[in-house]
């Protein structure tokens, strides 16, 4: 159950990844601003498809990338029945406020393995301001680092939607993920985004994300 | 010209809900923003009536608070074609607005800002014990070597509010995270403009880190009350800064009176 949520987010994050790099090749390499705007019509009907699941999902552009830019992101988010809204973020580097991007484990992660990721939970902070799980894929084009492409699920939305499919075992499930914090609980012995180190209980690890599904 | 992006700079441009002497919280809150680099040098306001809309106050109110930040140097308009209001940070009309804003306030208030932010921080600190996973301690850490390397007071304070903001991120918890940003702009607004000396800086500094050790330890009790300790050692400092500022209030002009260094952050 969680691994198809998170496939399926990831298969149009995969799609909004696909336009970018065919941006890339279209301008030869020579990136502007314009040329990341021009995802973001497809963008946001990919965002709208999914707003069941992820809350915002868009483009962050590697820094230095763009020759009129230094950083740049092109993130929607879509929130219940609202028109998708752009997010807009301080990306002064002097601000107290500044969104530092390229330090987010999101951004650093695939940028350095070329894989995707899943992080979370945590507080996006001078960003959404929300309690997220963001789902990120490396974009790469011609062997050059281009940015990433991701979504962001709520935390309280992943929830729901796990635990309806749980029906009512008799068990507690608690979920974890690599830094042993908790994603999801069926019990109030473990809270979401407590540390909870759980080793000798039996559990299943999960292929990606890497989370341990915990049965007590 | 930007509109309103970020959190710190929705702070900013959040509806006014505070009545009274509305143009000067106006001045307050821009000259805040300018002080935190939430609005850089050079940079264009938004026009007159976008911003009255989004402060929720009067033109009249709006034309008020401008013509006073042109007196003391922190706008400049320019008129015709391309014209509008521009930020100019200046460092000397920041330290002036923070004096009068200490001046003006109550020892009561700046008590009170106090046990608020000892509640906040201090919760934000334990929980962070429990919950920071060890990047973002190595984060917090990381955040404490750039400010023992910072240059200048601004960049100081800025990167100190950056550290209590990204404590109660490390919380997990967003309520608690935007009372801080709310906190820190506040605090802003006092302590902005002004130079430390090293050694205390240094102090400061240490007590921070005391903080991040014991959350490492995952010593939650201890997390906060070094937490507390640290903002009441502010607390006072600004409260001595305010009764002395109070008392040689007749010699206003006199610039070259101490600042509370003491003050910390």
């Amino acid at each position: 159950m969680i691994e198809r949520v998170v496939e399926r987010v990831f298969r149009s994050v995969a799609a909004v990844r696909d336009d970018l790099v065919a941006g890339y090749r279209a301008a030869g390499g020579r990136m502007c601003d314009s040329d990341v705007t021009a995802v973001r019509e497809a963008l946001i009907a990919r965002l709208v498809r999914e707003r069941s699941v992820a809350v915002g999902m868009g483009v962050i552009v590697a820094p230095g990338l763009l020759v009129d830019r230094p950083l740049r992101m092109e993130w929607w988010q879509a929130d219940t029945e609202a028109a998708p809204v752009m997010l807009e973020v301080d990306l002064n580097p002097a601000s107290v406020g500044f969104y530092d991007y390229a330090a987010a484990e999101w951004f650093t992660v695939p940028r350095r393995t070329g894989r995707r990721h899943v992080v979370g939970p945590y507080v996006d902070v001078h960003g959404t301001d929300r309690y997220l799980l963001t789902l990120t894929l490396p974009v790469l084009a011609d062997g050059r680092f281009v940015g990433v492409a991701g979504a962001d699920v709520p935390v309280a939305r992943f929830e729901t939607l796990v635990l309806r499919e749980l029906g009512d075992l008799a068990a507690d499930v608690v979920v974890v993920n690599v830094e042993d914090r908790v994603v999801l609980s069926t019990s109030p012995r473990w809270l979401v985004g407590d540390r909870a180190v759980l080793t000798d209980a039996p559990c299943r690890a999960l292929d990606e994300p890497d989370w341990r599904v915990v049965v007590t | 010209m930007r509109l309103p992006a970020g959190d710190a700079r929705r702070a900013v441009f959040a509806p006014l809900d505070d009545g009274a002497m509305r143009s000067e919280t106006v001045v307050r809150r821009l000259g805040s923003a300018i002080a935190l680099g939430i609005i850089v040098d050079g940079e264009q306001l938004p026009s007159e009536l976008q911003l009255a809309a989004s402060l929720n106050v009067s033109t009249v109110t709006l034309r008020d608070a401008l013509s006073d930040l042109r007196a003391r140097g922190l706008v400049a308009t320019r008129r015709g074609r391309g014209g509008g209001s521009f930020v100019v940070a200046s460092q000397e009309a920041l330290t002036e607005l923070s004096r009068g804003r200490l001046r003006e306030l109550g020892s009561t208030d700046l008590r009170e800002l106090g046990d608020v932010r000892a509640a906040v921080s201090g919760a934000a600190a334990r929980l962070a014990a429990e919950r920071a996973s060890d990047s973002e301690i190595a984060r917090l850490r990381e955040t404490l070597d750039r400010l023992a390397s910072a240059e200048g007071g601004t960049e100081q304070r800025r990167i100190e509010g950056r550290w209590f903001i990204d404590v109660a991120a490390a919380a997990q918890s967003v309520r608690l995270t935007r009372e801080e940003i709310e906190l820190q702009f506040e605090l802003g607004q006092l302590l902005w403009g002004t130079e430390r000396t090293r050694a205390e800086l240094d102090l400061a500094l240490a007590g921070h880190r005391r903080v991040v050790d014991a959350i490492a330890a995952r010593d939650g009790a201890a997390a906060r009350a070094r937490t507390e300790e640290q903002i009441a050692a502010v607390t006072s400092g600004l409260i001595e800064a305010h009764v002395r500022l109070t008392r040689q209030g007749h010699r206003r002009a006199d610039h070259t009176g101490s600042y509370p260094e003491a003050a910390g952050s």
